[in-house]
């Protein structure tokens, strides 16, 4: 598998040096990103002009204020900052940019509902829709709007990566108002959705991407009780999930975690025989950096 | 009307502003909505989804005589989410019943495109809902709008505080969007049928999952402008032959009602869905404000040219806090 998925990324890199989400897609930061880092973690397994140009892509792609945005195709900061600094974290030549970033990073806040949202909700006597600290503040999609559990755990990973570069007093104000955000939007039996547990009183299920996303910027809170249910919850969401990106992110998590993941792998390598992941670049790249040695890019 | 009603009233007469309520012709673009006076909706008896859809369906198209040869027809499906025990979505016989009709109606290419609410993880709601099988059995490509390259696009109506959206390019380079929701109430909402279906449309990777952008905007007001703002014709079939009643889109109950319904003007499409749902399309504020200018509402306006509405018409349960919608106007 580890060849194929290793040929196939490579051959789907477009001449900018960066990939889209599949072939012949635009380039974008997450799957530029990710992609990177798994060809890179082949110790001269690639192709290296593949990944200069990948690197080439990311540093070029960089916004003035430190952030990156989703595509050449959109203005602005994006979530996928997150992703282009763990990227970046582990070349010390790029040390100013993923710095650079990382300040960046911590000024960004999810939004809260407003006065107004809230005077109305009160006045109107409704009940409320869904069960979640609103006051913690996390990291959203897209600006000033509300905070979830992706973006914020990606956001958490990559501030861990880089921390000694970070002032320390704003880096452990928002990762520790990030990691309660987290806690707070964990599943009622463990795990996380994209970040809300019940739905006027109504349970909803976790996911396994997101569940292991969110364990791996928790890796440091192994110990927690939250963090050994929700690993829990996760082996037994994979015995009916058969997918690139969710075997891909549970490898590296588990492997994070102390945990047997061979059964898994051997999985992963029929998923890929059977659907190439739909030649999803993020899939592809999570394979390679799960069956590969990829997952020191994670560990904090 | 009691304090209750009244507080209620007062609180959305704060907010119907910002949803655009007030000054209504100011909120979109006069010259480009020409309303027909009256619209044709097909209701189609389809008890399940097994043998004879394909033929309920091209039955059903070719009453709105679609010019479909050479052209690419984009199916926009709902696949906001997965659970085995639930009917969340469009269900995949619907969908191949859809690909081998437009096919057969002469369409050059056939694409079935999702950008769903919830999940990131394609390969596993194709796989897991069933529709991975028919795209591969039908050799149809499928497109994550989620993460499709994107266009900056205007917005022509302002019920939010958006002037413009990013959408994905697959819109921009078919020729024809069929709009394919399920027939289901929705805890935000109040339903979910071919204008809501469109959410999907608009990229995750922009705007997040779920589309919070959106929702932060207004869920009304947005679902009214993407729909005046999508670059390409329209047409919608609704998964009415098993439906959900209650705590939708996820978490309501299946509801049978053993019907498709079509049509090529979306909002009366919706309202004579929700009367199907014994729902007065008029309390549905998303639909009330797009019978202002994208399309029919008035049950006078609309010729049903399939079944009788009445006699396929149930009551679908509703949460608490949308028990108005089954108040006649």
């Amino acid at each position: 598998m580890l060849e194929e998925s290793v040929n196939l990324l490579s051959n789907n890199q477009n001449p900018d040096g960066g990939w889209g989400a599949v072939a012949g897609k635009r380039s974008n930061t997450e799957a530029t990103a990710l992609a990177l880092l798994a060809l890179n973690s082949l110790a001269g397994g690639s192709d290296g002009s593949v990944v200069q140009r990948a690197k080439r892509w990311l540093i070029d792609n960089q916004n003035p204020d430190g952030s990156w945005p989703l595509s050449g195709a959109t203005k602005g900061p994006s979530w996928c900052t997150a992703l282009a600094i763990i990227a970046l974290s582990e070349l010390t030549d790029q040390k100013d940019r993923f710095v650079k970033a990382g300040n960046w990073a911590l000024e960004q806040e999810g939004s809260k509902p407003g006065i107004l949202a809230n005077l109305i909700r009160a006045l109107s006597f409704q009940k409320k829709a869904v069960r979640l600290n609103e006051d913690l503040i996390g990291w959203s999609w897209t600006p000033n709007t509300f905070s979830w559990v992706e973006p914020t755990s990606y956001f958490l990973l990559a501030l861990k990566k880089i921390r000694s570069y970070l002032p320390a007093k704003t880096f452990h104000e928002r990762v520790e108002q990030g990691e309660l955000l987290i806690y707070d939007r964990m599943c009622d039996n463990g795990g996380w959705n994209y970040g809300n547990a019940a739905v006027y009183g109504e349970t909803l299920w976790p996911y396994p991407d997101v569940t292991a996303i969110a364990l791996i910027a928790l890796q440091d809170r192994r110990d927690r009780k939250e963090n050994q249910l929700s690993i829990r919850v996760l082996i037994e969401m994979l015995q009916n999930t058969d997918s690139g990106l969710a075997l891909g992110w549970s490898l590296v998590c588990l492997s994070l975690y102390g945990q047997d993941d061979s059964a898994l792998k051997k999985r992963l390598e029929q998923r890929f025989a059977k659907t190439k992941f739909l030649g999803e670049t993020k899939a592809l790249a999570l394979g390679i950096l799960a069956v590969g040695n990829g997952m020191r890019y994670f560990r904090i | 009307m009691n304090r209750r009603e009244f507080l209620k009233a007062s609180a959305a007469a704060c907010v119907y502003p910002l949803l655009g309520g007030c000054e209504q012709t100011d909120r979109w673009e006069k010259a480009a909505y020409i309303k027909a006076k009256a619209s044709r909706v097909a209701i189609l008896a389809a008890e399940r989804y097994g043998n004879g859809l394909r033929e309920t369906l091209i039955r059903g198209i070719r009453l709105f005589r679609l010019d479909l040869a050479g052209k690419r027809v984009v199916l926009k499906p709902n696949l906001v989410e997965f659970d085995p025990k639930g009917v969340i979505n469009t269900n995949p016989a619907m969908i191949e019943a859809a690909i081998d009709s437009f096919k057969s109606l002469g369409a050059r290419e056939v694409v079935v495109a999702e950008g769903p609410g919830h999940r990131r993880d394609n390969e596993y709601l194709l796989g897991a809902s069933g529709l991975y099988d028919v795209i591969r059995e039908h050799r149809v490509r499928y497109v994550d709008l989620n993460t499709d390259d994107v266009r900056l696009t205007k917005l022509k109506s302002s019920f939010t505080n958006l002037t413009q959206l990013y959408l994905p390019q697959t819109l921009y380079d078919a020729d024809l969007l069929v709009s394919m929701p399920k027939l289901k109430t929705h805890h935000w909402a109040g339903v979910t049928l071919s204008l809501k279906n469109m959410f999907g449309v608009v990229p995750g990777s922009v705007y997040g999952w779920p589309k919070n952008a959106l929702h932060w905007a207004g869920i009304n007001g947005s679902i009214v402008d993407i729909n005046s703002s999508l670059p390409i014709p329209r047409f919608a079939i609704v998964d009415g032959i098993v439906g959900m009643e209650g705590n939708g889109p996820l978490q309501g109950q299946e509801k049978k009602s053993g019907v498709v319904v079509l049509g090529d003007d979306l909002v009366a499409v919706d309202a004579t869905a929700a009367r199907l749902m014994t729902i007065e399309p008029r309390q549905v504020r998303y639909l009330a404000a797009a019978g202002e200018f994208l399309g029919n509402i008035g049950y006078e306006q609309i010729e049903q040219i399939g079944e009788n509405l009445q006699r396929h018409q149930q009551d679908f349960r509703v949460i608490e806090e949308f028990a108005h919608l089954k108040k006649l106007i």
